[in-house]
């Protein structure tokens, strides 16, 4: 017989009530000049300049195609840039990339999860990508099935589970080594109210515990989330600084469409 | 070695969750298990003709020596199964790395901090490791038979060897196939004509010359797997297996880590 699946709307949230355990990385530094890349003819990413800097909330903003996804790939060394250097803590994921990933945790926009595993059992094995085996797993995917209010869930196939809980499987899987950049690529997208504003108060639970790059084209969830942004716009960032000041204009969704924006802020 | 275990043991997972698996099982043993009964129903029929009383029965010398279980039964079954591993083969290989690519999974693989080369070696593994089960359920019919005929213990793990090897030569060539490509079917009629390509290169002697068409019969799967039916145990015909699983594995980390420069 199914399992009745629990209401997404838990009393307690992760990283609230349960309190967020410190990480043990307070944050990395991330760091861009002149970066881009190209793919054939179409430019996806044309000379971005930018700084994060350790433990701050960044927004990464901009219409669908703007080029925030491949960004996240230069970061997380699974593109290769065309031009320019990125550094992460001041490791090249180009030429380290193994030593960056261990210091990334990545939530795609679309859950990259396997439907056939059980919650725990996929989670042990995301632990066990990051090096964690023996007890120090068990305890990682204990401690975060906790934090992420999954036990519920945790002996239950993911391909079972709603979109909204398989996006906290998603977001557990990155968090669960202690990672001191958290790059979350649209975490709403597609999510029911409710299971809108549960992922975002995830997201504030873990904020302060590491560095948080959020890709959004979400306005509320940039102001909510984040502290300071960059506007991208056909590859190329064309607004920079406080996310309540880039957002704070009469038409703010004007940074997003090409010859609106550039009077409202300058990188 | 932990990122090593944790991929094998979730692709195991992922592998017995899926139907594929049991199917393939199924058929390979059913498929061995038919002409295996069938060859030695031949063999039956053959030695009572020969049996038949105006033949001079069985202890007459009238039954020809190729009349016999070695080679009446045992090597066309074994030939045959060889052909038969062009099918079902393809069809567990197809989704190993087309599907993760399909799925994006892939991406949650190559940024997690796992070398390219350990995703490669645990794939390989378990797909190695159904292999060898494959061939061992479906090894129980005519190695009972068989070891009652008197083919030798020898030989029977001589041929079992070969079978497995030529199995895993059919998955590298598979594997190869499902890293090129998302889309599983596309993958899976891809290995179907490369492995019949490769099986032998017989049709090459009516276009080559003797030496030319000599090399290409050096590459051919079935060339390296019937020394090994014939019960000789060669160290270069385990080199040409092992040669092939380190080129299919090399080539699929060269695709992977291509997908860094193409997106």
């Amino acid at each position: 017989m199914a399992q009745a699946e629990p209401s997404p709307r838990d009393p307690a949230l992760p990283g609230k009530s349960s309190g967020a355990p410190e990480a043990e990385n307070p944050g990395v530094r991330i760091e861009t000049q002149g970066l881009g890349r190209r793919f054939g003819p179409h430019v996806a990413l044309e000379n971005l300049s930018l700084t994060v800097e350790p433990g701050e909330s960044f927004g990464l903003l901009g219409a669908n195609g703007a080029g925030k996804t491949t960004f996240i790939r230069l970061l997380t060394g699974f593109l290769l840039p065309s031009s320019g250097r990125v550094r992460v803590d001041g490791l090249s994921p180009s030429d380290r990339a193994r030593q960056v990933q261990a210091r990334i945790g990545y939530v795609p926009e679309t859950p990259r999860l396997y439907p056939e595993l059980r919650v725990r059992a996929f989670l042990g094995f995301a632990a066990g990508l990051r090096g964690l085996s023996g007890g120090a797993r068990r305890q990682a995917v204990s401690e975060t099935l906790t934090r992420f209010r999954l036990e519920s869930v945790e002996r239950r196939l993911i391909g079972h589970l709603s979109k909204g809980y398989r996006q906290r499987v998603s977001l557990a899987q990155a968090f669960l080594h202690g990672p001191g950049l958290l790059i979350v690529d649209e975490p709403t997208s597609g999510l029911d109210p409710l299971q809108r504003e549960e992922i975002r108060e995830v997201l504030a639970g873990l904020a302060g515990h590491c560095t948080l790059l959020l890709c959004t084209h979400d306005l509320d969830e940039a102001r909510r989330l984040t502290t300071r942004s960059a506007v991208l716009r056909r590859g190329s960032l064309v607004a920079l600084g406080e996310t309540a000041a880039l957002l704070g204009g009469a038409n703010p969704l004007a940074l997003f469409h090409a010859g609106e924006a550039d009077e409202v802020a300058s990188p | 070695m932990t990122a090593f275990r944790a991929l094998v043991r979730k692709e195991c997972a992922v592998l017995f969750a899926s139907p594929i698996a049991y199917a393939v099982l199924t058929t390979v043993t059913v498929l061995t298990s038919i002409l295996f009964f069938e060859h030695l129903r031949l063999y039956n029929q053959q030695l009572f003709l020969y049996a038949s009383s105006n033949m001079g029965g069985f202890d007459s010398d009238t039954i020809p020596d190729y009349i016999n279980l070695r080679d009446t039964v045992f090597y066309p079954v074994m030939e045959q199964l060889g052909l038969t591993l062009l099918l079902p083969i393809p069809l567990l290989t197809m989704r190993v790395f087309a599907r993760e690519r399909a799925h994006g999974t892939d991406e949650l693989l190559l940024t997690s901090g796992v070398s390219p080369a350990t995703v490669v070696a645990a794939k390989f593994s378990v797909t190695y490791g159904f292999v060898l089960l494959m061939m061992a359920v479906s090894f129980v019919y005519p190695a009972g038979a068989i070891a009652q005929g008197g083919l030798g213990l020898s030989h029977l793990l001589s041929v079992f060897i070969g079978l497995t090897l030529l199995g895993t030569g059919i998955a590298s060539i598979g594997l190869v196939c499902s890293a090129l490509t998302q889309s599983q079917v596309l993958a899976a009629a891809a290995t179907v004509g490369l492995a019949y390509l490769f099986y032998d290169f017989g049709w090459a002697h009516a276009f080559l010359g003797p030496e030319a068409a000599g090399l290409f019969d050096a590459l051919a799967l079935h060339d390296h797997f019937a020394r090994f039916a014939e019960g000789v145990v060669s160290l270069t015909d385990f080199a040409y297996f092992a040669a092939l699983a380190l080129a299919a594995g090399g080539l699929v980390r060269s695709a992977l880590e291509w997908r860094r420069l193409s997106g």
